[in-house]
């Protein structure tokens, strides 16, 4: 096992008592936990104060465009199965402009780990309304109070057939980078949506709101992941927010079904000319 | 003797005119004739009005004829819709009760035949689908095709897949569809054709053939969501790719398709997507990504009629200037043009390496014509392929570089590749502009100096690039300037203006970015008259062309915005009435 800062390039510059400070400590912990080598683990971000991760984690790293870290962690991990691919979003990225490839990377199972710091508005510019914004909440955009009904990421996930579905609270570091690990270790998608406070535009879902509104899967009694009508009661509670391990199950993942042989990475297939070959298929041409 | 000759397939959707051009066409292909098709379909799958035209020649050609020789029709609509295009002495098949009898002047000198193909494929075979066949059968006789060449055919498609009894029940389909056009036929009808040898030929279509390329050119993951007319690519490399050990992969839309091509590049891929208009609105966002990461990909365009969803089944060349001009910010790219099937596969294979020695996204545009019609032309030659995958660092070298820079500053602009899983050569790829790590960086002096850097990679990039392509005659005033798939009505319209007394040249653009202005400069002070030529109708070419060639002289547009693609004829009668 490695030490955590093996992961550690910077000291992040996030608003002092950001929820994404304990997600960048979570996930160095996850990784450390497995042993990863900082060349095999590729961390692939979207647009927003999340972003920034890959300037601080010590890993290569994909900071791409605005909710579009789906695909470009999808095609990573297709091209190099043996990579560790972990995607990091904010609720933004994940479930407004990007929600459409969220959709789909579930509904493949491609082989991910894809991390979704919820912070229940737009930070980066300034505290925007989100599509998990409260209804009625005031922010920069909705100076009459929100007039959107909010969505829930891991209940999409239930509905579009997510394999692997937790939810962790940045505020619980612990509890948290065991689920990230968990997420890591799944053959197939995994997410792990994040309760993350963002104490500059966010005064409503602070550290102690979380704390009073959430509850753990594992502190009910015989819950078990598995069971997915279980998950949709903790998921569709009207008061608690489910945190922990949600649902899980087998399902082969899109990278096996989709490649020849995984163990022969596209990344390092012999692309020289098999002129012989090629002339064969030329010849349903003749 | 006969020389040239075009036969038109007619009916509605869903008539099986489709599956009748594409034998024929082949079936005159082995008869040794080049061979160029093209389809006329709507948007649809049953219903409306279609129509296949196969055109065969002696010389090389590369697009449609002015006139149509034979018109054999499945739904007696069609006679009067393509009557104009039938050429004097043509003969006209129809199937069926319902013709109406053209007028005296409109039908001189062509003859009308009725074949009742349906009622008797009903009768002998029954079921009406062995008309098609019949009817292949009835133009063998007509055009004197030896009848083994149809069974080969008939063999060929269905053996393996429907056995021996479908052969049999079709060649005797054949048979009687042959029988039968020399019982209506008188033999002054017929056209015979000189059977050739057919060697080291194929019969492919541009999309094909860019697929055959990536392929060639170790294209190994493919990305794309499906639009027409585009799809043809993916929908032939699906069935290879995998015993390649690649992956095809259809996304949720076009964003996915390319983000997922840069990440599958990123990772080590050769990697491609293709699409249309529409999907190429979409891909703009990640075509700015491409740029400014410095990710190697390669995108197939096809052009369809736009704007908007415009009309998905018609051939125009109306997004010239989208990926030279598009997308948000500055970065280079380069944009390939091919004018034959077989410059579909040796430009698609130079993209692969273009965009691995750049580091940027290379286009291949195309258009429907090109893309989905098929087109004879040499078998490719894999010799000649190499596979270039420019500033890559090996695994090893990388041990001995300390401190690896993804994005340093170099003279040519391009910098060392490393890929993940490798070490030493962890970086980040940043949309945001970098440092030469590719970490952040919001400094001014190095915003400019990486801006540069970026720019410059093309520079010296000429003469790795497709140059253009001169024809005709070296003396000439009239000039023509084009690109794709206007080839074939622009080589042929040179011809009947020389028939003309009017000798002319035509310079053939195959990189229309980074733009080739040194040729297009000198092309343009040999000559007197310059018309370009395009399929659209704001004349994209042209303003492409005065935009990069200052001063430049008047040039002529020669423009064509409608539904079908260019015949010769639109080309040689606006030189004509120029010089009138």
């Amino acid at each position: 096992m490695k030490a955590k800062e093996f992961y550690h390039r910077l000291n992040p510059t996030w608003c002092k008592g950001c929820g994404l400070f304990g997600v960048f400590d979570a996930l160095k912990r996850a990784a450390a936990a497995l042993d990863v080598e900082s060349e095999d683990l590729v961390i692939v971000t979207g647009i927003g104060c999340h972003g920034r991760l890959n300037n601080y984690f010590q890993a290569y790293g994909f900071h791409g465009l605005h909710g579009r870290a789906m695909p470009v962690a999808a095609g990573i991990k297709l091209v190099n199965p043996r990579l560790q691919v972990v995607a990091v979003s904010g609720d933004g990225d994940a479930y407004s402009i990007g929600l459409g490839h969220f959709i789909h990377a579930l509904r493949k199972n491609v082989g991910l780990t894809y991390i979704v710091v919820d912070n229940r508005l737009f930070a980066l510019t300034q505290g925007q309304a989100s599509p998990t914004t409260d209804f009625g909440m005031v922010t920069l955009s909705t100076p009459l109070g929100s007039k959107d009904f909010p969505i829930d990421g891991p209940s999409l996930a239930l509905a579009a057939g997510g394999t692997f579905i937790a939810r962790g609270f940045s505020g619980e570091v612990a509890h948290l980078s065991s689920l990230i690990e968990r997420g890591m270790k799944h053959d197939g998608f995994a997410l792990i949506d994040i309760l993350s406070p963002c104490v500059t535009h966010n005064k409503v879902n602070s550290y102690d709101w979380y704390k009073k509104h959430i509850s753990h899967v594992e502190d009910l009694p015989g819950y078990n992941p598995g069971d997915k009508a279980k998950a949709w009661e903790v998921l569709a509670h009207p008061e608690k927010i489910a945190v922990g391990l949600i649902y899980e199950e087998a399902k082969p993942s899109f990278e096996s079904l989709v490649l020849p042989d995984r163990e022969k990475p596209i990344a390092s297939l012999d692309l020289g000319v098999d002129a012989q070959r090629l002339r064969k298929i030329m010849d349903w041409f003749r | 003797m006969i020389k040239d000759l075009s036969v038109m397939i007619a009916g509605k959707a869903g008539d099986g005119v489709l599956f009748t051009g594409n034998v024929l066409a082949k079936l005159l292909k082995r008869h040794g004739w080049e061979i160029v098709t093209s389809r006329d379909f709507p948007s649809n799958i049953r219903g409306e009005a279609t129509c296949y035209t196969v055109r065969a020649s002696l010389d090389k050609i590369y697009g449609l004829g002015d006139q149509v020789n034979i018109l054999l029709a499945f739904d007696c609509e069609a006679i009067l819709a393509h009557l104009p295009e039938i050429a004097e002495n043509g003969i006209v098949f129809c199937d069926g009760e319902g013709v109406q009898t053209p007028s005296p002047e409109q039908a001189r000198g062509k003859t009308f035949h009725r074949l009742f193909l349906r009622a008797l494929a009903k009768e002998r075979f029954g079921q009406e689908i062995f008309k098609n066949v019949m009817a292949l059968g009835a133009l063998s006789y007509v055009l004197d095709l030896d009848p083994s060449l149809l069974d080969g055919i008939i063999s060929e498609m269905f053996l393996k897949r429907k056995g021996e009894e479908v052969v049999r029940k079709n060649t005797e389909a054949a048979r009687t569809g042959f029988e039968k056009a020399r019982e209506i036929t008188a033999e002054k009808e017929c056209h015979p054709l000189t059977r050739r040898p057919d060697e080291n030929r194929v019969l492919i279509s541009g999309d094909e053939a860019i697929g055959f390329g990536a392929l060639a050119a170790g294209c190994r993951y493919f990305a794309a969501y499906p639009i027409c007319p585009a799809s043809e690519i993916w929908q032939w490399l699906v069935h290879y790719l995998p015993d390649f050990g690649g992956a095809v992969v259809q996304t949720e839309d076009e964003l996915a398709a390319l983000n997922m091509a840069l990440g599958a590049s990123f990772a080590g891929a050769r990697a491609m997507t293709s699409t249309s208009g529409p999907g190429a609105s979409l891909m703009m966002e990640a075509f700015s990504l491409a740029g400014m990461a410095e990710i190697p990909v390669v995108i197939a365009h096809v052009q369809r009629l736009g704007p908007a969803t415009g009309m998905p089944t018609k051939s125009q060349q109306g997004d010239v200037l989208q990926w030279i001009f598009g997308s948000h910010g500055e970065f280079p790219r380069i944009v390939l043009a091919p004018g034959t099937v077989g410059e579909c596969f040796d430009l698609t294979v130079g993209a692969f390496n273009l965009a691995d020695k750049y580091q940027c996204p290379v286009i291949i545009l195309t258009e429907l014509d090109m893309g989905q019609n098929f087109r004879t032309s040499r078998a490719f030659d894999f010799s000649q392929v190499a596979i270039e995958r420019g500033k890559f660092l090996s695994p090893g070298e990388l041990l001995g570089i300390p401190d690896f820079k993804r994005y340093e500053i170099t003279d040519d602009g391009i910098s060392p590749r490393s890929l993940p899983s490798w070490k030493n050569g962890v970086h980040l790829v940043e949309s945001l502009e970098h440092d030469e790590k590719g970490y952040r960086d919001e400094d001014p002096l190095n915003r400019n100096r990486m801006v540069e850097k970026r720019m410059r990679k093309l520079d010296h990039a000429s003469p790795d690039l497709f140059a253009p392509r001169t024809w005709g005659c070296q003396k000439a005033d009239v000039g023509f300037i084009g690109f794709g798939s206007t080839l074939g009505a622009i080589l042929e319209a040179m011809e009947q203006l020389r028939a003309n007394n009017i000798p002319s040249r035509f310079l053939q653009l195959r990189t229309l970015w980074p733009f080739p202005a040194a040729e297009v400069r000198q092309f343009l002070a040999e000559i007197r008259e310059p018309f370009v030529v395009e399929h659209n109708f704001s004349g994209q070419l042209a303003t492409l062309i005065k935009s990069q060639i200052s001063p430049c002289v008047e040039l002529k547009n020669i423009l064509n915005y409608s539904t079908r693609p260019f015949i010769p004829g639109d080309i040689v009668e606006p030189v004509l009435r120029s010089r009138r």
